[in-house]
C-alpha cells in the first residue's frame, strides 16, 4: 500500500501537468504560483486550487523572445509552457517578489499570456523585524482584495481561517513524515518523503491531507526493509523539478535525511497563528518563517538552521542542489560551505543545474565521486 | 598642406572638447583622496549603494563610499576581471553581478587602481536598483564586521501604494537613529533642510544639462554623461557638487548657444538603455563617431533626475523618490519612460545593452523593446555584454551589428 502510494506520487512529480489539467476537467479552478511565499490560503478559501510550478525538463522553443539566457530555467521553462499553451487549464498565476528574476517574470507573464487572474504579492527583503511587519499585513490585506475583487465577492473571514487550519494541518502532517523518516530512515526513505509532500503542490490541500495520513498510517506499521542507505546527506538549494536527485543518490548507496528547499523543507515550515485577523496572521507566518536568501533575517541566520539541521539530522554531507543564475543562493555558497565545515565538519558539494540542458549522466559522476570520499571508498 | 590640416582637425577637438571634465576629475580625485585618508582617523565612512539615500550621510558628516562606481572606475582601467577572478577563487560563482565580485575581489585585495576602498565603519544597502545588493552588503558585512542598515523599498507596481510610503517614511527615521547611533551625534534638522536643498539644487541641475542634448548637434554624448554623473551619484546634498553642476551647465548652454556639438558630425542620434559596457566606453565612442551617431540620451543617466524631494517635507519626500527609483517601476511605466525620452530627445532608435550582471534592467527589455517599437516606430538593436566582466564580450561581433543596424537607420 505504501509502496503504491509512493510510486502515484513520483509519477505525478514526473507529469504534472496532466494531472493539473485534470483538476480543471473536474470543475476546479486552478491558479498557478511558484514560489513559497504565495499566500496559498486565500485561494484556497476563494474556491481557486492553488497549482506549484517547478519548471520543467524541457527545450526551450517560446520563452527566448522574452528572458534571456542569463536567467534561471525555472523562469524560463515555466514561461515557455505557459506561451506554448501547455497550461491553459489555468485559471491565472499568482507572483511573489523574491528575486530579480520573479520581479520581471510577473510583468513578463501578464503581458505575454492571457488568463483571467493575475496576482502580484510585494515582500520586503527585511523579515522577521518589528519594522516591516505592518508592511507585510497591508500588503497581505491588499492581495485578499485583489482576490475578492477577481471574484465579485466578499471573503470571509471564517472561510480564510478553515482553509488556515486546512494547511496548517498540511505543515503538521509533512513534519510529521520528515520526522519520521530521520528517525527511522529504513522506514521511510529520501524519496519517499520528497514524493508524497512534492504530490501535495497539484491538489487540494483536504486531499493531500487524507494521502499524508494514509502514508504515515501505512508507513508506522511497515517493517524497516534492510539497511538504511550507508551514506545520509542534507541537500539545500530552491526546487527540485524532478525526482532525479532522489533517485540518483539512492542507485549511489546515499540517501537524503533532510532537505532545506523551497519546495520541501522550507515550503511548511512554522504553522500560521492564530493572532488577530487572518491576514495579521498569514502576514505574520511569512514574515517568521524560514528565510529564502532572496530576504533578510540576520547576517548568520542561514547558516546557523543548516548547521543545526546537519548536525539534528546527523548528515555527513551536504549537496547543494542549485539552478545555474541564481544569485540568492549563489551568493550565500562560499559562506554556508565555509561554515558546514567549520561548524558542522561536513563537506559540501555544490550541483548546477539548467533544466533545459539537463545531464543526468554529469550530476551522477560528480555525486559518485562526492559519496565515495564521504564513504572513505 | 597636410599639417595645416591636421592643425586645424586638433583645433576642432579642442573646441569639442568638454572642459568641465577636468574640474570634475579634481572633484572626484579629491574625494577619493579625502575618503582614503580618512581611514583609521575619527571620520566615519560608510560603503552606500548607488541608489541609495546618501543625503543623511552628508548631513551626519559621514564620508559616502561607492562600491559600484569603483567598480565603474575599476571597469574602466580593465582591472576588474582580475578582482572578478580573485572572488571566483573564493567560490563565488562567474553568473554573480560582476560589481560585486570585483568589489569583494577588491576589498580581499585591496586591488583596483586606487589601491581598493578604505574600510568602512558600516554599510547602508537601498535594494531599490536591485536584489543583488542584499547579497552582496551581507557578504561585506559578514568580511568586515561593521553594521549594516537595509533601506528597504518593495517594488512599485502602478501607483506608489500608501502601505508602501509609510513604510519608506518609518524607515527614514529609522535610519536617521541608526546613524545617530554610528556617528554619536544628534540629527540637525536645519543641516539635513540645507543638504536636502543642495541635493535637490544639484539633481535639477543635472537634469538641465541632460537637457541640453536635445539641441541639434548634441552638445555631449550619454557616454560623456556617464562620466559626469559621478558627483551626482557619490556627492549630491554638498556645495562643491552644486558649484560644479553649475559650472556643467554654463558650458553646456554655451555649447547649444554656439552650435559646439562633441561630434564633428551628428547624423542620426540613439537613445541607450542600461549602464554602461565600462571597458569599452573608448572603443563604442569611436564607433559612433565615425557613424556619425550621437547617444543623446540614455534610462541610466536620468535615474538620477527624480523629481519630488520637496524641501517642505524633505524626509518624507525623499522617502517617496528613493522607492519609486527607475528600476524599481513595472514594465509599462518603464515603458513610458522610454518612449519619453525618444520624443524629448528625437532619437532615430534605441540601443539596449542586454547586461548579464544587471537583471533588474536587463529581463523585460525583449518586451520593453518591442513596446517601444509599437509606440514610436523606431527600431531598437539590442547588444549581450556585461558591464565590467569583459570575457563575456564579442567586440567583433557587436560591433557588426551596431554597424549594420545604424546603416539601416536611413
Amino acid at each position: 500500500m505504501e509502496e503504491e502510494l509512493v510510486n502515484q506520487c513520483v509519477r505525478l512529480w514526473e507529469e504534472p501537468l496532466s494531472h493539473m489539467a485534470r483538476i480543471r476537467e473536474q470543475g476546479g479552478r486552478p491558479v498557478a504560483y511558484f514560489c513559497s511565499y504565495a499566500p496559498e490560503e486565500i485561494l484556497h478559501a476563494a474556491g481557486l486550487t492553488p497549482v506549484r510550478l517547478l519548471g520543467s525538463m524541457r527545450t526551450i522553443t517560446h520563452a527566448d523572445a522574452h528572458l534571456q539566457a542569463y536567467c534561471c530555467s525555472v523562469a524560463r521553462t515555466d514561461l515557455d509552457m505557459a506561451l506554448a499553451g501547455e497550461l491553459s487549464f489555468l485559471e491565472g498565476a499568482v507572483f511573489v517578489q523574491t528575486c530579480d528574476t520573479m520581479m520581471r517574470l510577473s510583468d513578463i507573464w501578464r503581458r505575454n499570456t492571457g488568463f483571467p487572474f493575475h496576482g502580484d504579492l510585494v515582500l520586503p527583503v527585511r523579515m522577521g523585524e518589528e519594522i516591516s511587519l505592518p508592511f507585510m499585513v497591508r500588503e497581505v490585506g491588499r492581495f485578499r482584495r485583489q482576490v475578492e475583487e477577481y471574484l465579485g465577492s466578499r471573503l470571509e473571514d471564517e472561510a480564510l481561517w478553515e482553509s488556515i487550519r486546512v494547511y496548517n494541518r498540511n505543515r503538521a502532517l509533512a513534519e510529521e513524515v520528515y520526522r519520521l523518516r530521520s528517525e527511522n530512515p529504513g522506514l521511510v526513505d529520501g524519496l519517499s518523503a520528497a514524493a508524497v509532500l512534492t504530490a501535495g503542490f497539484w491538489m487540494r490541500k483536504e486531499e493531500h491531507n487524507a494521502l499524508l495520513e494514509r502514508f504515515l498510517e501505512a508507513a508506522r506499521e511497515g517493517v524497516p526493509e534492510g539497511e538504511p542507505a550507508a551514506v545520509q546527506l542534507l541537500v539545500t538549494g530552491s526546487v527540485c523539478t524532478t525526482p532525479d536527485l532522489y533517485r540518483l543518490l539512492r542507485e549511489l548507496g546515499a540517501d537524503v535525511v533532510d532537505d532545506d528547499l523551497c519546495s520541501g523543507h522550507r515550503y511548511f515550515d512554522c504553522p500560521v497563528e492564530d493572532e488577530g485577523s487572518p491576514e495579521e496572521a498569514l502576514a505574520a507566518r511569512l514574515w517568521r518563517r524560514v528565510n529564502c536568501p532572496s530576504k533578510h533575517q540576520s547576517l548568520e541566520d542561514r547558516a546557523t538552521r543548516l548547521v543545526t539541521q546537519v548536525k539534528e539530522s546527523g548528515a555527513e554531507g551536504v549537496i547543494f542542489y542549485l539552478q545555474s543564475f541564481c544569485e540568492p543562493h549563489l551568493f550565500d555558497v562560499p559562506y554556508l560551505k565555509r561554515k558546514l565545515q567549520e561548524e558542522a565538519g561536513v563537506p559540501s558539494l555544490v550541483l548546477e543545474t539548467e533544466l533545459q540542458s539537463f545531464s543526468r549522466g554529469q550530476l551522477r559522476t560528480r555525486l559518485q565521486a562526492f559519496i565515495e570520499t564521504i564513504a572513505g571508498v | 598642406m597636410n599639417g595645416n590640416r591636421e592643425r586645424q582637425e586638433g583645433d576642432d577637438r579642442e573646441r569639442r572638447r568638454i572642459k568641465s571634465t577636468a574640474a570634475m576629475r579634481d572633484l572626484m580625485l579629491k574625494y577619493y583622496m579625502e575618503a582614503k585618508a580618512a581611514e583609521g582617523t575619527e571620520k566615519k565612512i560608510a560603503w552606500i549603494t548607488s541608489g541609495g539615500p546618501v543625503e543623511p550621510l552628508i548631513c551626519f558628516d559621514v564620508i559616502p563610499v561607492y562600491p559600484e562606481n569603483h567598480g565603474a572606475m575599476c571597469g574602466a582601467a580593465h582591472m576588474n576581471v582580475e578582482l572578478c577572478e580573485v572572488a571566483e577563487g573564493m567560490g563565488f560563482s562567474r553568473d554573480l553581478c560582476s560589481y560585486a565580485r570585483g568589489d569583494i575581489g577588491s576589498a580581499v585585495t585591496k586591488g583596483g587602481p586606487i589601491g581598493g576602498l578604505p574600510r568602512p565603519d558600516f554599510l547602508v544597502c537601498c535594494n531599490n536598483i536591485c536584489n543583488t545588493v542584499l547579497k552582496w552588503y551581507e557578504e561585506l558585512s559578514r568580511f568586515f564586521g561593521v553594521p549594516l542598515y537595509i533601506y528597504d523599498t518593495p517594488f512599485v507596481r502602478g501607483p506608489l501604494p500608501d502601505h508602501t510610503r509609510d513604510f519608506a517614511v518609518r524607515q527614514m527615521e529609522e535610519y536617521i537613529a541608526f546613524l545617530e547611533r554610528m556617528t554619536g551625534k544628534e540629527f540637525d534638522e536645519h543641516r539635513f533642510l540645507d543638504v536636502a536643498v543642495k541635493s535637490f539644487a544639484a539633481i535639477s541641475l543635472w537634469a538641465q544639462i541632460l537637457s541640453c542634448n536635445t539641441a541639434r548637434p548634441a552638445p555631449m554624448t550619454c557616454f560623456d554623461a556617464f562620466i559626469l554623473m559621478a558627483p551626482i551619484v557619490t556627492l549630491r546634498g554638498t556645495q562643491e557638487v552644486v558649484d560644479f553642476y553649475e559650472g556643467l551647465l554654463r558650458e553646456m548652454r554655451q555649447r547649444v548657444e554656439e552650435g559646439i556639438g562633441i561630434l564633428p558630425a551628428e547624423r542620426r542620434r540613439l537613445l541607450w538603455d542600461n549602464i554602461p559596457i565600462w571597458y569599452e566606453m573608448r572603443n563604442l565612442g569611436r564607433l559612433f563617431m565615425e557613424l556619425e551617431t550621437c547617444l543623446v540620451a540614455d534610462t541610466y543617466t536620468n535615474a538620477w533626475t527624480f523629481e519630488g524631494v520637496d524641501p517642505e517635507r524633505p524626509l518624507q519626500s525623499m522617502a517617496e523618490a528613493y522607492t519609486e527609483v527607475y528600476l524599481n517601476i513595472n514594465l509599462e511605466r518603464m515603458s513610458d519612460r522610454q518612449v519619453s525620452l525618444a520624443e524629448k530627445f528625437q532619437v532615430d532608435g534605441m540601443v539596449m545593452h542586454s547586461n548579464r550582471s544587471c537583471k533588474p534592467y536587463s529581463l523585460g527589455q525583449y518586451d520593453l523593446a518591442r513596446e517601444f517599437t509599437r509606440r514610436t516606430g523606431l527600431p531598437v538593436l539590442i547588444i549581450e555584454a556585461d558591464h565590467t566582466d569583459s570575457r563575456w564580450y564579442h567586440r567583433t561581433e557587436v560591433e557588426g551589428r551596431i554597424r549594420d543596424f545604424v546603416e539601416n537607420l536611413l
